[in-house]
């Protein structure tokens, strides 16, 4: 018996000098990850680059963060496989950013007599992933505002995969300075310590990360709920998005125009990027429910559909608003922020240009109902080829019965002329 | 909770020789591509498809976009079905020993149901998988395996397993969060802590591995759980974990679709040998996933880029 303890003793010290310490963490904990989960030093893919073992980085990336055989929203899955879409059924991922697999769900529909086609690749960022089926915008050469080559669009154009940019305890976002000791991104995060750092959000490029023709200059500020993917059938997830512009920090809309100049309102004429809401804004989004409905209050006029940057700073205070169960669904204050994001799904989503609700026709619903082929064929111009059960997972599963009978498009939430 | 752990004991053993390098003195395996599953046209160019092997017949069976096609041993194609809107989204499929295809399929997307077919694939029964197993409250299952008279039901979300008769009754249960002993911090973000390949051996151990842990889980029928892995560019350590299954001769074979690899592991858990590479030659893979075998250890694996299913033969020394 003494035996047996000496060889286990001896056993796990020298399992720990090699690393072994039982079950690992979660593969990126805020920073960089297993080197050997992405490069090989021995045997990468020929012809490759970076020494990485997928045909290309986002290929690299789908490997984990898309999978097949999955039944609905699952984890830290961004992609539904093709093998799980066949005509009739959308993307299963429901995270904030949205599901690439839209930009593989193409549509035609007949409308007095003319076919349009809808091409998946209007739904959002034409990622280049050779191995998972995605492939460059066939339409725009750059980034509509901007001179960023599509050619070269992957995830690692928006997001570091190696994940340097972080968080230290002075909430002052570095390339060094302390060790990461695990992701930011979470309200479950913990909050560094003195000496420590946490990885900034969803390891966003900061300030300084250059890809092709654009340069960054800051992260922006958010928190999640720890649970993000998830319908919205019932609750809804609210990430809290904040403003900073100190510390290595910047905002949504700057942060988007790095690749999209033309976009952010600042020296163009196109709508308010990173601006505040006046107070008859905020009046309008908090009283907001539906069309023809203004009996919304503050307390929960908060709509996932419909974003807004918060002018909080303080990803602790953040953290309590960033909520999966509806326990906070403050509205609007003249302060907040209206900003790419408010309108756009940063990955993709079931509409064009990936917005956020169907802006092609007049009407969310019609009569009680998701628009579809299947619910409301009469009205073609509304459904878009669609299934009523796909125009439903376009919006996170909510139940037509949110919105008004003819719910007209959510401009109207902060806007209100319907 | 001696033996428990003992198991655990030897298990480090086994790993810590991998760490040093260990030599291995057992029987050579080698795998040959074969060919790819085609019909008259060719290959077929399917995406991370799903597969099921009917031994009795020597068929298999891919499931993609919610159409079964069924392959004889020459890996051609010999039937198809599926893809009709009222069976619902069909997530996969199973034979049992009598030639009867099982299917499991989600209605309107939402609703999980077993639904048994005969051999063509016309629906015969169907139960909703939320009335049968109290016991798994909200059980949404997405793998299902027949073996051995007994239907294996996996969530690879929700970390259980259910076990049941062919017709759907249940057996036994397992769920396998409370069995990985997670740290705190694991605990934290338990919900990327997710199985990816599933599948059970001769014996009834169920098999599944963990990407983000880097590891192989053997799960026995009374509830003991092995495991073995660690992450690392040398060869026999894991870059990006897909399916796991067991051979005629209890090796396993772990697919990684990172490094474009199949390996292959003693029940010893030592590593022998791999095989496939990343390349765009035949016999070469490109993100390897889910994997199968027939009685005549031929492997079906299912690759990204549209190169549909390669099949390999595995041979012994």
């Amino acid at each position: 018996m003494i035996m047996l303890k000496i060889i286990v003793s001896a056993v796990i010290i020298s399992l720990s000098a090699f690393g072994f310490c039982g079950t690992s963490q979660a593969f990126h904990s805020g920073g960089v990850a297993e080197c050997g989960g992405c490069h090989s030093m021995h045997t990468p893919a020929p012809g490759g680059s970076f020494l990485l073992v997928g045909t290309d980085q986002s290929s690299t990336c789908l490997s984990c963060h898309e999978h097949a055989g999955d039944t609905g929203p699952s984890s830290y899955h961004i992609s539904t496989a093709e093998a799980d879409m066949p005509s009739g059924v959308a993307p299963l991922q429901r995270t904030p950013g949205g599901d690439f697999g839209w930009l593989k769900k193409t549509y035609s529909f007949t409308v007095r007599g003319t076919t349009t086609t809808e091409d998946g690749a209007t739904h959002g960022h034409n990622i280049i992933a050779v191995d998972k089926g995605y492939a460059v915008d066939p339409v725009n050469a750059t980034a509509p505002g901007g001179t960023f080559p599509s050619a070269q669009l992957a995830c690692n154009s928006c997001h570091d995969p190696h994940g340097q940019y972080r968080r230290l305890s002075t909430s002052v976002i570095a390339k060094a300075g302390a060790p990461i000791i695990g992701s930011g991104s979470y309200d479950t995060s913990t909050a560094p310590a003195a000496g420590q750092a946490v990885g900034v959000y969803r390891l966003l490029a900061g300030n300084g990360y250059t890809k092709a023709s654009a340069t960054f200059s800051g992260v922006p500020v958010a928190v999640a709920p720890a649970s993000y993917n998830r319908t919205e059938a019932v609750t809804q997830t609210r990430v809290a998005y904040g403003t900073s512009i100190a510390g290595g920090h910047t905002t949504w809309g700057n942060w988007c125009s790095t690749c999209h100049p033309r976009m952010h309102s600042t020296g163009n004429y196109v709508h308010p990027v990173d601006k505040s809401f006046n107070s008859l804004l905020a009046q309008t989004y908090n009283q907001y429910k539906s069309s023809g409905d203004m009996t919304g209050s503050t307390a929960t006029a908060y709509l996932s559909l419909v974003p807004f940057a918060e002018n909080i700073s303080s990803y602790a205070t953040l953290a309590t608003h960033a909520k999966s169960d509806d326990s906070y669904l403050t509205g609007a204050s003249s302060q907040v922020k209206v900003n790419c994001i408010s309108c756009h799904r940063a990955h993709a989503s079931g509409w064009e240009y990936g917005l956020r609700w169907n802006m092609e026709g007049e009407f969310m619903t019609y009569a009680g109902l998701w628009p579809g082929t299947d619910t409301t064929p009469a009205v073609p111009q509304f459904h878009r080829g669609r299934t009523g059960a796909e125009t439903q997972s376009a919006y996170y599963d909510r139940p037509a019965s949110k919105f008004a009978v003819y719910q007209r498009v959510l401009c109207n939430k902060c806007h209100a002329k319907d | 909770m001696k033996k428990r752990i003992r198991h655990k004991t030897i298990l480090l053993m086994n790993i810590s020789l991998l760490a040093f390098g260990g030599a291995y003195a057992g029987a050579n395996v080698t795998g040959s591509y074969l060919y790819n599953l085609s019909d008259f046209g060719g290959n077929i160019p399917y995406d991370w498809s799903r597969l099921a092997v009917d031994r009795e017949r020597d068929e298999v069976y891919v499931l993609y976009k919610n159409y079964i096609n069924v392959f004889n041993s020459s890996g051609m194609q010999v039937y198809t079905f599926g893809d009709d809107e009222y069976l619902g989204h069909i997530i996969d499929v199973a034979i049992d020993r009598k030639g009867d295809i099982l299917l499991l399929v989600y209605e309107n997307t939402k609703t999980p149901v077993l639904i048994h077919c005969n051999f063509r694939g016309v629906p015969a029964s169907k139960k909703e998988i939320s009335d049968l197993y109290p016991e798994f409250p909200g059980f949404r299952p997405n793998r299902m395996i027949y073996r051995n008279g007994n239907l294996y039901l996996a969530s690879t979300r929700q970390k259980k397993i259910v076990v049941t008769d062919p017709d759907g009754n249940f057996r036994e249960g397992y769920d396998i969060e409370p069995m990985l002993e997670l740290s705190e911090e694991e605990k934290k973000k338990v919900i990327d802590i997710e199985m990816i390949g599933f599948s059970v051996d001769s014996d009834g151990n169920m098999l599944f591995t963990i990407p983000v842990l880097f590891k192989v889980f053997i799960l026995s029928p009374d509830r003991k759980l092995a495991y073995f892995g660690k992450p690392g560019g040398a060869p026999g350590k894991f870059g990006i974990l897909g399916g796991v299954i067991r051979d005629s001769q209890g090796n396993f074979i772990v697919t990684d679709k990172l490094k474009a690899t199949v390996m292959v592991f003693d029940r010893d858990y030592n590593y022998i040998t791999q095989f496939g590479f990343y390349g765009l030659r035949p016999e070469n893979l490109v993100a390897p996933d889910d994997i199968v075998i027939d009685r005549d250890n031929r492997l079906y694996i299912t690759q990204g880029r549209r190169r549909g299913v390669s099949v390999y033969k595995l041979t012994y020394d």
